[in-house]
């Protein structure tokens, strides 16, 4: 099997390995460099292993990171077989997963399985590769954690100037949107084909209702479509969890999502909807502001966000989540939680969760 | 001189090994070589049949339907396939065409899914039960998320039952991937 090293800016790593003895040290710092220069727009580092620098968030949610290319005439010492066996001359569209110096261990990106596909942006380039590889890495890259090494034919195909396995540089990567008829219907199980995505909120004890709608309930909490996919139950019951909590201007941002803050507002109570839904990680700390480029353009079919620059509220199952009682008479309480009316959009911009 | 040197131990090596080589090696010399122990042989195949055919051909013909659409084809088609199917397998597939019919996310990206059913076996031991395989791939004409996809295969659990003699209905429609 072949474990490939990461060449560019990796000469320490190269001379630590033929040295043996510094392996453990120079390698547990590299690692520790990684994990400490986890992005935002991941979902936690902790959780996927000790190589662990990032872990990939659902479709919409990429992260910039540090990547390097690999393989052709320029660097014989990659070859041009896989670390599977196969040959990547073949599957130009090819990308090592870095971390560590088995499949197992190389997981710096959450541990992708084998043929994840990969959205990869370069300058104004895109394009998709699949895991094919993988390689131990090195130090960040432009102070990104270096968590990904591009197969040269496809970071030519990127516009990537080829600089004989030497090129190291900032890209983006996102998973692609779920495809197949049952991902597109919804009727697909939601992150069963993914550890590494982001954790749904505990959905137990979570009402449930007929139809495709969430309807309020007389205490205040929603009751879910029973049909609904798992993220749409994990919003809901999130927002259950923080319903009526007071309102208070910059409340709940700084603490992680996981927790419970003593009072929330519009941005940070719908962070903590989509951490809910497994679509933020729990370090996110969006405002109404960048909310405007959550996700994907327009309304969705379960989530749709309304932001703005100075306000953010957003409608999961057709019932409104919003921090006042913009719609007037009959719209609930005055504070954090479920409204049934449906209100003005007017100067707000839409956006919705891809896939959802 | 060089050229017939080699000639000359090729030729010996070619006889000695012509000689003294087992045109069958063990299976101990041949795990020796490769640094490998032979693997047994698997189990036998626990095919246990095709089905029952017009319960295939139902599901057969509910997948490709489930599976070929476009944006402002889906509706209608997830309909013709409600009115057709019984049971679990109807309300999946009702549902699906009550969202779909508005659905903006669609339209707006103009998405698309085609593909083909590679396979539909029975499950063994369990009645009326089916796997089916598709391989699909995803299209938009105003979105680039799906650009560079290849085709990807999907299973799908699905259950059909005699609605009459001879006549099948899909009654069970469980997407796993």
């Amino acid at each position: 099997m072949r474990t490939r090293q990461t060449r560019n800016g990796g000469a320490i790593v190269l001379v630590a390995l033929c040295a043996g003895v510094v392996l453990a040290g120079v390698g547990g710092a590299l690692l520790s460099l990684l994990v400490a220069s986890s992005p935002s727009g991941s979902c936690g580092s902790a959780s996927a292993g000790p190589a662990a620098a990032i872990v990939l968030g659902p479709p919409g949610t990429g992260a910039r990171v540090g990547a390097t290319e690999y393989g052709g005439p320029g660097d014989p010492s990659s070859g041009d077989v896989g670390a599977s066996g196969i040959n990547l001359l073949a599957h130009p569209d090819s990308y090592a997963e870095l971390g560590g110096y088995t499949f197992q261990s190389a997981t710096s990106m959450g541990g992708l399985a084998y043929m994840t596909p990969l959205r990869v942006t370069w300058a104004d380039h895109s394009a998709i590769a699949y895991k094919r590889d993988f390689g131990f890495g090195g130090p960040p890259v432009a102070g990104l954690p270096r968590v990904i090494d591009l197969w040269w034919e496809f970071a030519s195909r990127l516009g990537i100037p080829y600089e004989r396995g030497l090129w190291s540089g900032p890209v983006r990567i996102e998973r692609p949107p779920g495809t197949g008829a049952s991902s597109l219907l919804g009727q697909a199980p939601t992150g069963s084909a993914d550890a590494a995505s982001c954790p749904a909120g505990n959905v137990a004890g979570l009402p449930l209702t007929p139809g495709p709608r969430a309807t309020l309930l007389s205490n205040g909490v929603a009751a879910a479509p029973a049909g609904a996919p798992a993220a749409v139950k994990g919003m809901i019951a999130a927002g259950n969890a923080i319903a009526g909590k007071p309102y208070v201007y910059g409340g709940g941002h700084g603490l992680p999502l996981s927790e419970i803050a003593p009072s929330y507002d519009c941005s940070s109570s719908v962070d903590h909807l989509l951490y809910g839904g497994g679509l933020l990680p729990a370090g996110a700390d969006d405002t109404s502001g960048t909310l405007e480029s959550f996700g994907q353009p327009g309304p969705g079919r379960w989530v749709t966000i309304y932001a703005s620059y100075g306000h953010v509220f957003m409608y999961v199952a057709g019932l409104r989540w919003d921090t006042w009682n913009a719609a007037g008479a009959g719209d609930g309480t005055t504070g954090i939680g479920w409204h049934p009316l449906v209100r003005s959009s007017a100067g707000f911009v839409a956006r919705h969760p891809v896939g959802l | 001189m060089r050229a017939i040197s080699v000639v000359a131990c090729a030729a010996l090596v070619a006889g000695c090994s012509a000689l003294s080589t087992p045109t069958t090696p063990s299976k101990v010399a041949r795990a020796q070589a490769r640094h490998e122990y032979p693997a047994p042989p698997p189990p036998a195949a626990t095919i246990t049949g095709g089905g029952a055919p017009g319960a295939v051909a139902a599901i057969r013909t509910f997948a490709e339907i489930y599976i070929n659409w476009n944006a402002s084809t889906v509706a209608r088609r997830m309909l013709a396939l409600a009115a057709g199917s019984v049971g679990q397998a109807r309300s999946v597939v009702a549902l699906a065409a009550s969202e779909t019919a508005g659905d903006y996310e669609l339209r707006r990206g103009g998405i698309a899914n085609s593909g083909a059913v590679e396979a539909v076996a029975p499950l063994p031991g369990r009645g009326n039960e089916y796997i089916v395989v598709t391989r699909e791939r995803t299209t938009a004409t105003n979105s680039s998320a799906y650009e560079g996809l290849a085709p990807a295969w999907h299973v799908t659990l699905a259950s059909a039952r005699e609605v009459a003699p001879g006549v099948w209905a899909v009654s069970g429609w469980q997407p796993e991937s």
